[in-house]
């Protein structure tokens, strides 16, 4: 067997699961939506011999796609699919094709393709895998899909960020630990107060009142010890969560920043802003006043109730009364408030979204006149904000007052109870006093443990979608040992290379060989692969199939980090960062000494406009470029190419963007960069591939022309057609600027 | 341009590339190029006014293109860094903020300062504008683009430094 495909669509669009099985004379298969001939066994599969008239071809234009085998120009059977079968289907296209080209169907024709193309068959359940990876499902909307324990989860995770500050959250237990011991201490004097300094003395004994004195001064002392206790803990635990919610902020960056870039491109700004932002926030909180809370609460619950039982078993058993109906009132809103904390949280990371989204694009919100629309897109988030926000208020708004109620019947309860164990005598006044006090601590810790269930609800919500992008998996991953190119000669051998973005193949093998300082030129119509294939070479994506060498070595095999020291890229749209000029021409060479960057600024034609800025190369450009013109942009982009020297260069539409003048200014800065470098443009205008030693003509995923200018003038294919296109579109601008001004 | 300006008034300075700065009265500056070409009314200007304020100049035409470029001012001969040096002095006006009495809450933010050129008041437009830097010094400009500098934070009074540190 060389692959297996499934199909999930019958004839009538109804699903139905089966499967197409490709091996070295037959493609055998489950009953297809339309067939004719090949040998059907009974009630069971059919099976065709393969010939070399046999084609398998599969096409995916909408949402149904089509498997068709044919003999010679006759189809014999047809499949249909959903694109979620698509990249198992493409891998039984591959596999067919490879089949075809080797000498007998099974051995391949270069050692490469062997290597790479069984992993391919074989792995067909994981390539099924491979679209839910691509886009990585971790970021769900719905986060309330977990229950039970599952709740409790992301939040012992945490601990692991605990780890470094160990020793500070192990004083800062100890600590609350000592400061509800001495919160216990003063219910504990009343008790003797009452009954040995006030009673005898209200009932005409001679008491001193010096006792009284001692026994006051042991109340403040105790009081004092436990300020100053909870006070030192409060600091510390607020200390430790800081470092906590601190090492998160930065994991998750980090991690992001690891990841590849279809990460980003399925992800909302605004969302990932609000995950590292305001859900580590909430963490924070929730470590550093509610984990200490429920620590202490929790140690003082345990200590009252042995005190408790230690003065009166009897009332002590009365006082618990109430409690397994807050247990089953934990039990029955926990789940109903980490949804609801969920959704809120979700709902405010759509209304982050939605200004990450139009601030950036502001100027196009104003030439369209659309304030008000953006007003009301931002209202309905905050509407929504606040709704999920009402809905889960409503729940534990209730459990306070409701905990309150049953504490207040408790202790109702114990009134009485107490008051007739005092008339029957086996209880003092006192004693009843101080255990009435405890009782109320008691109570009061329940409450603001019922309280704290939300706050950890929330605290859980939060972790958890920090966890679902710690948990994402880089698509492009570093190879266990990786090879450390060090500075390349720049061959690039592209071989076979297919790529498949989600179920769409957009690049059906690709075979081109760059040579050391080649400068290639990528033409095509848009959605013709262009950009995908500088994105490989760049290895932002891996290939699905095929491979990519630079001097020799697999791309999938090298350091990228590594790598990417040897690359530069010039994009459509310059990107500069918020900094001075200086800052973001040295971007990629922090440590550039000043004389690099302005040799860099001059040779990208940059240097006389950065010096009419205010502050020359100190001047500030802001997250969009500031006051500079789309050429300024983009020279000081070329610049920053420029000064990491690379030794390949990706141009991916540098000139497109700006006007003919100026881009005759970037276009000789551009010739000065290639010099020397193994070059990789694609252009729309083809006047700037003029410097290219050959153009590579891509249309729909494959190569159809490859040459120079005049070789490909000569075969007068697509290339010509283009390129007569845009002679033309220019001749008729050109006649159009004469006469305007007779006009 | 009038090439005829009063001698008596004129001050050069010859660099060792050949080119030759030449000030007239009223502060004007005609630079001389290698080639004995005379560009009018040049601009002297530091290439990093912030982070290397002892760093390279440049010499621009009045239109924008530069002519000239001096590495370092140290390097050049008496008379002609005498001349830029003083250029640069005149051209560079930044105030020294010796001493911040208020800073209004919100933004835009009030400024009221005591300079080394007498008190002041201006508007910073962003937090952004008041940029410290690494050797501890602080740019800020306001939103007219006049910039101030206050060399050390850690040297101004405590009032001061208060105001400063809920800014940036």
């Amino acid at each position: 067997m060389l692959a297996i495909g499934r199909f999930d669509l019958d004839g009538e669009l109804r699903f139905s699961d089966g499967w197409i099985v490709l091996t070295t004379k037959r493609v055998i298969a489950d009953e297809p939506a339309s067939a004719e001939g090949g040998e059907r066994t009974a009630g069971g599969p059919r099976s065709w011999t393969i010939d070399a008239a046999t084609r398998l071809d599969v096409q995916l234009r909408s949402a149904v796609g089509r498997v068709e085998l044919s003999q010679g120009d006759r189809i014999v059977a047809r499949w249909l699919f959903t694109p979620a079968k698509a990249p198992a289907i493409h891998a039984l296209e591959d596999a067919f094709d490879s089949r075809l080209r080797g000498p007998d169907g099974l051995t391949e024709p270069d050692g490469l393709r062997e290597a790479r193309q069984p992993s391919a068959a074989a792995d067909v359940e994981e390539t099924e895998e491979k679209p839910a990876a691509a886009a990585p499902r971790g970021l769900a909307d719905d986060a309330g899909a977990t229950g039970g324990l599952a709740s409790w989860r992301p939040l012992f995770r945490l601990i692991s960020f605990a780890r470094p500050h160990a020793g500070m959250a192990i004083l800062g237990a100890m600590l609350s630990l000592a400061s509800t011991a001495a919160a216990l201490v003063p219910p504990y004097l009343t008790m003797p107060l009452v009954d040995d300094v006030l009673i005898p003395r209200q009932n005409g004994k001679d008491v001193p009142f010096s006792l009284v004195w001692w026994y006051l001064g042991g109340l403040l002392l105790a009081a004092v010890a436990a300020w100053l206790l909870s006070w030192i803990q409060t600091w510390t635990l607020a200390w430790v969560s800081e470092r906590i919610a601190a090492g998160l902020r930065t994991r998750t960056y980090a991690h992001m920043q690891s990841l590849s870039l279809d990460f980003f491109q399925g992800k909302r700004t605004g969302d990932l802003m609000s995950r590292v932002g305001s859900d580590t926030d909430k963490i924070n909180i929730f470590l550093s006043v509610n984990l200490i809370e429920f620590a202490s609460n929790v140690m003082l619950l345990a200590l009252t109730a042995a005190v408790l039982i230690w003065l009166n078993p009897l009332l002590a058993l009365l006082t618990l009364v109430p409690f397994p109906f807050v247990v089953w009132l934990i039990y029955a809103v926990r789940e109903r408030l980490r949804r609801g904390f969920a959704r809120a949280a979700v709902a405010w990371s759509d209304m982050t979204s939605v200004l990450a989204d139009t601030i950036p694009g502001i100027r196009v919100v104003k030439a369209f006149a659309q304030e008000s629309r953006e007003i009301d897109r931002f209202v309905t988030a905050n509407e929504r904000v606040l709704e999920a926000n009402d809905r889960v208020n409503v729940v534990w708004s209730f459990c306070g007052p409701f905990v309150s109620l049953f504490s207040e019947i408790g202790l109702l309860v114990v009134w009485a109870c107490g008051a007739w164990l005092v008339f029957s005598g086996s209880v003092t006044v006192g004693g009843l006093t101080a255990f009435l006090a405890y009782i109320a601590r008691f109570y009061g810790r329940v409450e603001s443990m019922i309280r704290m269930v939300p706050a950890t609800q929330r605290a859980a919500a939060s972790a958890q979608r920090i966890f679902e992008i710690l948990d994402c998996k880089p698509t492009v991953a570093e190879a266990p040992r990786p090879v450390r190119l060090g500075r390349v000669a720049g061959r690039i051998e592209v071989s076979g290379v297919h790529f498949r973005y989600g179920a769409r193949e957009v690049l059906h093998g690709i075979d081109l060989v760059i040579e050391p300082g080649e400068m290639i030129g990528l033409v095509g119509t848009s959605g013709s692969g262009k950009s995908t294939l500088a994105n490989l070479v760049c290895r932002f994506y891996d290939p699905s199939s095929g491979s990519i060498r630079v001097d020799g070595v697999d791309l999938r095999d090298v350091d990228i980090a590594d790598y990417h020291r040897n690359l530069g890229c010039v994009l459509q749209e310059p990107f500069l960062f918020f900094g001075t000029i200086a800052d973001n021409i040295a971007y990629g060479r922090p440590a550039a000494a000043r004389e690099k960057i302005v040799a860099a600024a001059r040779a990208a034609g940059a240097h006389d406009f950065i010096l009419s800025q205010p502050l020359a190369y100190d001047s500030r450009v802001g997250e969009r470029g500031g006051g500079l013109s789309g050429g300024e942009r983009q020279r000081l982009s070329i610049a920053r190419a420029l000064l990491v020297d690379p030794r390949i260069l990706v141009l991916d539409e540098a000139t497109s963007s700006v006007d003919a003048e100026t881009e005759s200014i970037i276009q000789a800065a551009i010739d000065r960069l290639v010099t020397g470098r193994t070059t990789i443009a694609i252009a729309h205008r083809l006047s700037t591939l003029r410097r290219a030693n050959r153009l590579v003509v891509l249309d729909a995923g494959r190569i159809v022309e490859m040459g120079t200018h005049d070789d490909l003038l000569a075969v007068d294919g697509m290339y010509a057609r283009l390129y007569r296109s845009q002679m033309k579109a220019a001749e008729e601008a050109a006649a159009a600027s004469e006469t305007a001004p007779s006009a | 341009m009038n090439t005829h300006a009063n001698p008596l008034a004129t001050i050069t300075g010859d660099s060792p590339e050949g080119w030759r700065l030449e000030r007239h009265a009223h502060g004007r500056l005609d630079l001389i190029d290698a080639e004995g070409r005379r560009h009018a009314d040049v601009d002297v200007l530091r290439a990093f006014p912030v982070t290397a304020s002892a760093g390279p100049v440049a010499v621009v035409a009045a239109d924008g293109g530069e002519l000239a470029w001096v590495e370092s001012l140290a390097a050049l001969p008496a008379a002609l860094k005498a001349l830029l040096d003083r250029e640069l002095a005149q051209r560079e006006f930044l105030p020294v903020i010796e001493r911040i009495e208020t800073v209004s809450d919100t933004e835009p933010t009030e400024w009221a300062v005591h300079t080394d050129r007498g008190p002041h008041r201006f508007t910073v437009a962003h937090a952004d504008d008041v940029a410290r830097q690494p050797d501890g010094s602080v740019f800020i400009t306001d939103t007219f683009g006049t910039r101030y500098r206050i060399p050390r934070v850690a040297a101004l009074d405590s009032h001061s430094r208060r105001l400063l540190e809920t800014l940036a």
